[in-house]
């Protein structure tokens, strides 16, 4: 058996607590740019209070299709952001993944892949999934890169679908297959 | 009389939600654990998570389960549970399960001394006839340490899991009290 399946070369992923994550949640949400990357929704400011309430609440809905972590850094044990399966279908054996790394300093140095890559040999090997899936804005070149080193496949786009800074933007959809992640276990050995 | 909670190694123990939330949200952090323990895929608990529903199912009152906590004798440290879990009383029978989340205790007779200590409970003190266990293929360390407790294989579910890219099987185990009271005194 995998040893740990929770841990990677640069980082390992843990349970959300939510007073930790209530803490650099409402830190990060005051950088918009981070928060543009994430989230379509125009970025709204809250408490650290509201947070954790929001948090404590989500947790305690039933978990049987949604999977969620925090990502600390291997080496010092920080949190560096988030990672989650969501809109899980048991009957498909199909998810989709969102990631954000709140911590810039940390941006384009692997950190992000490596948790990705975490999550889907917990996706393939754990959940026994056929395909995990992801939505991109089309201004985030260097999420794109990462996932497609993590293994993913552009999948399609839906165009115009936004608007930000005075123009259109699209969603880029991405997808991996469990056959396309097997064959890149093997070639990694 | 002797004490009935101690065995050679290990004592069996009541413990409080707080003590209990941080060894088990650690412990739920060791996939290797996990996947020895349970079929359900691997998950993390929260120290916060977890002893909230602790709170909840150590308030619980039954007279169908009997669930303790595993510590050393030699230096009280928290290692692991085990429990008869859903005692038929009408056919004297149980299901017990046992856990180690230290792995430095793995191997090393821990498991086996604690699960001579359930059994005596169970049938010196609950007088059951029968207790019942099912463990995974891929987990030969706690087969033989069921073996070494007295218990017999009786049969398996073929292909019950899909895990690392192939399926095993599930392995009923089985122990009658006088499977039990044949056993040597010292090894029960």
């Amino acid at each position: 058996m995998t040893d740990n399946l929770f841990r990677g070369q640069l980082v390992h992923l843990a349970a959300d607590e939510p007073e930790v994550l209530a803490k650099v949640s409402s830190r990060w949400a005051q950088d918009s740019e981070y928060f543009r990357l994430l989230d379509s929704e125009p970025p709204i400011l809250w408490s650290e209070k509201k947070h954790k309430e929001w948090i404590e609440k989500e947790l305690e809905k039933d978990s049987s299709d949604n999977f969620g972590f925090m990502i600390h850094k291997n080496d010092d044990n920080a949190v560096l952001g988030f990672i989650a399966l969501f809109a899980l279908n048991w009957n498909h054996g199909d998810t989709l993944v969102a990631i954000a790394l709140g911590e810039r300093d940390h941006w384009g140095k692997g950190y992000g892949t490596d948790a990705m890559r975490i999550m889907l040999r917990y996706a393939f090997q754990e959940l026994n999934l056929h395909r995990v899936g992801l939505l991109v804005f089309e201004y985030n070149p260097r999420a794109i890169r990462s996932y497609e080193k993590a293994g993913f496949q552009p999948e399609g786009r839906i165009r115009g679908m936004m608007r930000r800074e005075g123009r259109r933007w699209d969603w880029l959809m991405m997808g991996i297959l469990r056959s396309e992640w097997l064959q890149l276990q093997q070639e990694s050995g | 009389m002797a004490d009935l909670l101690s065995g050679k190694l290990v004592r069996l123990t009541a413990e409080e939600p707080k003590t209990l939330a941080e060894a088990y949200s650690r412990w739920s952090h060791d996939s290797e654990y996990w996947r020895l323990e349970t079929s359900d895929c691997a998950r993390q608990f929260s120290v916060w998570g977890i002893q909230k529903e602790l709170e909840k199912e150590l308030e619980k009152e039954s007279e169908n389960n009997f669930f303790f906590h595993i510590r050393t004798l030699a230096d009280d440290r928290l290692i692991g549970n085990v429990g008869l879990d859903g005692v038929r009383w009408q056919h004297g029978e149980s299901f017990v399960g046992i856990g180690l989340g230290e792995r430095e205790f793995w191997g090393r007779g821990y498991g086996t001394d604690a699960m001579r200590v359930i059994l005596r409970y169970a049938f010196q003190e609950l007088n059951l006839r029968r207790v019942s266990l099912d463990v995974f293929e891929y987990n030969p360390r706690a087969v033989r340490s069921y073996e070494k407790a007295g218990f017999r294989h009786e049969g398996y579910a073929r292909g019950y899991l899909l895990r690392e890219g192939r399926r095993w099987d599930l392995i009923f185990m089985g122990i009658l009290r006088q499977d039990w009271l044949a056993l040597p005194t010292e090894d029960r």
